[in-house]
Order: structure tokens, then sequence, then C-alpha cells
């Protein structure tokens, strides 16, 4: 898989739809994480509504964002840390170099981190020599077979048991066995040397705060803290929008991100850091490095259509209800962001045109935009991506996606605004139906381009008597 | 590092919201003086919470520990912690190595639970993790990644969500709740506290938590290591410990 396949859509989403194990797993999925979520909406002390208030605070963050990032990096300063901007990911990915250059860096252990994801770090380490291990145990599966996750929160979720006990028995020279603990204790063996080993810990960052100066990294394996407390430095990567104003606003973002995430009240380890590890400490890394990562989130943030996009935490919430997700999974969508959060987000920093098939394929049911934990408005977002791919639009570089599309539209509206043509096309079609293959009185097929229509249902033939006619007829009888 | 590359970029972020009306951006302060009385009537309610409303927070705490699978025991005094512990290490198998070798924090609390006395008695080692100078830091580091059970105090509980608080300071070294396989936790009943409401209050205005700031690392221990990555079945004890104790003294 390319780095970005956003154009194989259709073809991945159809495998996807016929891998019955697969199917399996995305239903198993969404019955428990959806409905579990809903549900611990629904304990919340202060109510489901809860989510209204998460947004107005996602929302004054993103207002004030310049801001924030400013107080945020200059506390983690006062506290020791390192704090970079990089406008790009080739930027981020190069100060990460650095740094691992000029400390001789041999082995990384990663927590996981979509951000990371995004801009190809592991690529960039790898090309240079430098070990990389991810340690989240689903990214770990998905790392020694070679390919990129399915989910934000289960990476590892399109595998079954066996896949994962052969796929270890071949890279971690172990005898084949298909029991879940086992092959988690194979994992966490063949990890633990490497937290203790490695000069670099990376991960991304859940939240952050401008008040205190801190991140917050959350796990339910214990492998992020690992990550930053064994090595001797730590590299978080964050996603410029990932900030909060205040600790009283991350009581309730925190809350909120871990029953988006796992419907969990906490996440077992929710670590606030907020700089290096002082000398008089046992542990905890001497160097504390914050990239702070743009990638054309500024130019979401520019657009008042699209800036709400920017209070999205990543939790996957969105990809545990979404219809269209649970057929056709995450490598559908082409990239590290997959769900209606890919569907929105992955056409703005990846480019509209090159990813209209994702803000395309969605129902706009709503779904997604109940359980957001933030309660974002995507079905509004991408119907604003596909008036953009329809129409064009300059600003975001859109061509017109289908002129005959728009030109079908314009003949249609002329068509209806014409009493005698209409009529006369009506009566065109109702021969030209005859014509076609019926079953119970339904059209059963229709040649193409129309065949979309068809190829999975039946149609309902024009009726005999217009509807028109039929209120004339009525009219004349009742009088 | 780089000032003016960090001047560009915030720049370009200020442009970028240039239609932001002006009461939308105002950062001065997100807390409101109603709010910060807010805070204070928490504080006084956290500092004058009756021995019954500590005891009910301990029983909520217990019955939320069920679902995440961590071990809560409330015990009458220091000693019977410490009893408790010693029969844990007796009774409890090393996941790796056959050796039992278990570390604490250099903490005050701990020192009354008489654990170097206790293990002695049965010949098992125990380090504490304070340190003179780079020697023994870097034997105690190895000390904790090899032992089974590792044992703490906290500086909070929330009740809520049966969470343990714990911040980093010299002696209370992160990794002793982390590297072993078991986690043993020692607090007193009036550590319970009940959500991340009255933790943030208590972090941001009780004067002491103030003054030191989160430390360079707090963390939240909500139950053991887990993860549900292979066929969504939960496996206990990760990278994490398997095991949490949380022992409550109730006096």
């Amino acid at each position: 898989m390319t780095h970005i396949a956003t154009e194989n859509y259709k073809t991945q989403a159809r495998a996807a739809t016929r891998n019955i194990v697969l199917q399996g797993a995305l239903a198993g999925l969404q019955e428990r994480l959806g409905k579990g979520t809903a549900l611990a909406y629904q304990d919340l002390p202060e109510g489901p509504d809860l989510r209204y208030k998460a947004h107005d605070i996602r929302m004054h963050a993103i207002n004030n964002l310049d801001v924030l990032l400013k107080q945020l990096a200059e506390k983690i300063r006062s506290q020791g840390g390192h704090v970079f901007f990089a406008v790009d990911g080739k930027s981020a990915a190069a100060y990460c170099l650095d740094i691992a250059r000029k400390h001789h860096v041999k082995l990384v252990v990663k927590g996981k981190s979509m951000v990371t994801e995004e801009i190809r770090l592991n690529d960039a380490l790898t090309n240079e020599g430098i070990d990389v291990y991810e340690t989240d145990l689903g990214e770990y599966i998905i790392q020694l077979a070679g390919e990129h996750p399915s989910h934000i929160l289960a990476p590892a979720i399109h595998k079954t048991r066996e896949d994962i006990g052969r796929l270890f028995s071949e890279k971690l020279n172990i005898s084949y066995t298909d029991d879940p603990p086992s092959l988690t204790k194979a994992a966490k063996t063949a990890l633990r040397e490497k937290f203790f080993a490695a000069d670099m810990g990376i991960s991304g960052c859940n939240l952050a705060c401008a008040e205190t100066g801190h991140i917050t990294t959350v796990s339910n394996e214990g492998n992020i803290r690992m990550s930053s407390t064994m090595p001797k430095i730590h590299m978080v990567f964050m996603g410029m929008e990932r900030i909060v104003d205040s600790l009283k606003d991350h009581n309730i973002l925190l809350r909120m991100l871990c029953r988006g995430a796992s419907a969990q009240k906490l996440a077992t380890y929710v670590s606030h850091i907020s700089g290096p590890a002082p000398t008089d400490h046992l542990d905890g890394p001497e160097a504390f490095h914050l990239v702070i990562l743009d990638n054309g989130r500024s130019r979401i943030l520019a657009d008042k259509n699209f800036r709400e996009m920017l209070c999205c935490v990543r939790c996957g919430a969105c990809l545990n209800v979404c219809p269209v997700y649970r057929k056709i999974g995450g490598h559908a969508y082409g990239y590290a962001y997959s769900g209606p959060v890919g569907a929105v987000v992955t056409p703005l920093l990846i480019g509209i045109n090159r990813a209209k098939h994702l803000c395309q394929g969605e129902t706009l049911c709503g779904a997604c935009k109940d359980i957001c934990p933030v309660n974002i408005d995507l079905p509004r977002m991408l119907l604003e991506l596909r008036w953009k791919l329809a129409s064009g639009d300059p600003q975001w570089h859109v061509r017109r996606e289908n002129r005959l599309e728009k030109a079908v539209y314009q003949g249609w509206s002329h068509l209806t605004r014409n009493r005698r043509l209409y009529d006369l096309s009506l009566w065109a079609t109702k021969l030209l139906q005859k014509m076609l293959p019926k079953r119970s009185s339904m059209i059963a097929w229709m040649p193409p381009p129309l065949n979309g229509w068809t190829d999975s249902r039946h149609m309902k033939p024009i009726a005999k008597t217009s509807f028109s006619k039929k209120w004339k007829q009525h009219k004349l009888d009742s009088r | 590092m780089d000032q003016s590359n960090q001047d560009t970029f915030l720049k370009k972020l200020k442009r970028a919201l240039v239609d932001v009306s002006e009461n939308l951006r105002n950062t001065a302060s997100s807390v409101t003086p109603g709010e910060r009385d807010d805070h204070q009537t928490t504080l006084e309610h956290i500092q004058q919470r009756a021995a019954n409303d500590r005891l009910a927070l301990l029983e909520r705490m217990i019955t939320e520990s069920r679902a995440i699978n961590l071990e809560v025991v409330p015990v009458k005094d220091l000693d019977a912690a410490g009893e408790h512990i010693q029969q844990l290490v007796i009774t409890k198998q090393p996941e790796r190595g056959a050796a039992k070798q278990v570390v604490a924090w250099k903490h005050p609390l701990l020192e009354s639970l008489n654990l170097e006395k206790r293990l002695k008695e049965i010949s098992i080692p125990i380090f504490f993790t304070e340190f003179e100078n780079h020697e023994e830091k870097a034997l105690l580091r190895e000390k904790i990644a090899s032992a089974f059970i590792g044992v703490t105090s906290a500086d909070f509980c929330l009740a809520d969500s049966a969470t343990i608080v714990l911040k980093t300071r010299p002696g209370q070294a992160r990794s002793v709740s982390l590297a072993p396989s078991i986690h043993v936790a020692v607090v007193l009943l009036e550590q319970i506290i009940a959500d991340l409401n009255e933790l943030y209050a208590l972090l941001k205005y009780d004067p002491a938590h103030h003054t030191e700031g989160l430390t360079r690392c707090m963390t939240f221990i909500t139950g053991p290591s887990k993860t549900a990555d292979i066929e969504a079945m939960m496996v206990y004890g990760v990278h994490g410990p398997r095991e949490v104790h949380l022992y409550v003294i109730t006096g």
C-alpha cells in the first residue's frame, strides 16, 4: 500500500465487503464500542449534553490557537523542554532526525500516534538506519505484517488470531499459537527489551493544556508510559489543534475523549507530562521535545466552513457507528485517517479532488455527529466538500469533478420548468421503459450509465397515469 | 529553539483567524471570578468532609474497581497493610525469572510499613528508590526492571473512576508502578477524593499543590494494564502490571 491510496477507494471497499472475517470483526467492534460509547454519555454526571459544552471548549481553543500554542511553548521551555513548530511533515521529520543524529540514536520505541502515521515518520527513521518499534500491540502486529492501521483505536481489527499466530511464529521465532494471552505475552517479551534498550521514545499527544504547559498521553497497555519513561529522549508529535485552554477544560475533554474512544470513564493510563525529568529523579527522560505540526491544518483553520474540523480529538467514536465504515473498513479510506473523520479531514489535508471518493461514499445519516464527543457536524462538512467537487473551488484548488453531472442537472432544471417539454419527455420515457426487462412489474435492468440504480435493486417504472392527471381527474369527479 | 520559526508559524495562525470576532478572542482567563469561588467551595468541601462521607467514597471506589479488575482492600492500620503486602510477596509468583525481588518508593508512609524487616523474615530482597550517585541510579533501574512487585503510595485516589493519581518526585520513581508485574499502592482514607473536578481544583487552588505544579509527570492509573487488540479479547498485563492492589488505611 502506498502512502496515499485514496484513489483505490472503490476497489478496496469492494474487496472489504467480500471479506467475511473483516465483516464479522467490524460488526463486533461497532456493537461493542459504538453502543458502549452512547451509554457512557448517558452515565455522565452532567448528562450527555456535556458534548455541546465540549464543543464550545474546543471552539474556544481553536479560535485562540495562536495565543494558546505560544503559552504552551513558553511553559514547556520554562520547564526545561524543547518545542519545535513544524510547518509540514518534512520539517517535523527532519527535526526528529536531527535530534536522533546528535544523540546517536539507534533504537526508537513508539507509542501509537496518528500524526506520525500522517507524516510517515517511521520511513524517515528507517531510511536513516534507525530501528523503529511500534509498541501498541495492534500497531506492532501491523508493523510486523508490513501493513497500515485500519482503525484509529483498534489498528489490527482486520486480523484474526490465526493470522497473528502465523505472523508471530514466523517473525518472532516462537511456536505457533492462536491463544490471545500467549500471543500478547510473546509481543510483550519481544518489546520489553526494546523499551529498556531504546535511546528515544516517540509518542503522540492526546491533549495539551496551555495553562499548565503539559501534554497528555492516554493508553490502556502502558506502552506509552514505557516509551516516555525508559529512553533518554522523549519526543512528542502533536497536531497543532490538540490543545485546551485550562485544567478546567482539560477535565471535560479528557473524560469525553476516553468515553468516545473506548466507552471508559478513564483509560488505564493517563500521563500529564510537562518536561524532562530533573536529575534527582530516578527515571524519566533527560530530554523532552515537543513537535507542534501544521501540515495543512492552518489552511483548514483559515476556512470558517471547515474550522470546526479542528475540534476533532481523534477518538475514533465516529468509526464505531458509521454504516459505511462498518462495511468497508479502514483500508479503503487510503490514508492515516479512516471513517467519517477521514472522509472530511483527508480531502482537506491531501487535496479534495484526490480524495473525492471518501466524502462521496458516506451516507450523511448523521450517526457520526451524534456520537462525536465534541459534537462535530461532519455531515455538514461532507456536503460542503461535495459542493466544491460539483462546482469547483479556486481557493481550495478544486476542479469541477464531473462536467456531465452539472450539464445533466442544468438540463433537468430546464426540463422541469417547461411543461410541454416535461410532458413530452414523460411520454417518451414511458415508451422506452416498455422495452426494459421486468421482474414482478419492477424494472430489473437499465443500460449503462443508468445501471447504477438497477445493479443491486429493482426500480419502480413510471406510472401509467401521472399524478397531475390523476389530480385533475379527482377534481372533476368530486365536482 | 528557533524563535523566528515559531513567530512565522503563529503569525500564520493569527492571519487564519482574522475573521474571528474580538469577543471570542479573549484568552486572558477562561476562569471567571465566580468559578474561582466555586473552586474555593470545592476545596473547603474536600477538607471538611465528614468521616462517613469519606467511607462512602471508599465504597464507591470499591464498586468502580470491580469492573476494571482493580483490587481495593480497606485495612485498619499500617501494620495490617504491611502484613498484606508480606502475604502477597509470599503467595504471588514472578512472571519473569525465578527469584523474587521487590522495589518500593522512598516515601514516609511506606517507611511505617516495616517492609524491610518483613521481607527480611522471608529472605526476599527489597530495594528503595533513593540514590546517591550515578552508579546507584543505574543499579536501581535494573532492580526495578527485574522486580516482580513494585510498592508505591499515591497523591490521591478518584472514587468516581477508581483511579490512583501519582506525581513523580525524587524517591518516587515512575517505573515502580509500571515495570513490575504487580503494583501495590498504599494510601490513607483521606486521600480518596470524588473525581477529576475535585482533583483539578486541588491542583490549581491548593497552595502546596499549586506551587509544586504537576511535577514533570503526573500519572493516573485506572486498573491493571490491558489490551483487546487481538480479536477484541481482553488480556490483562501487557506492558504494565497485570495486577494492581490498593490498600486503603481506614484508621
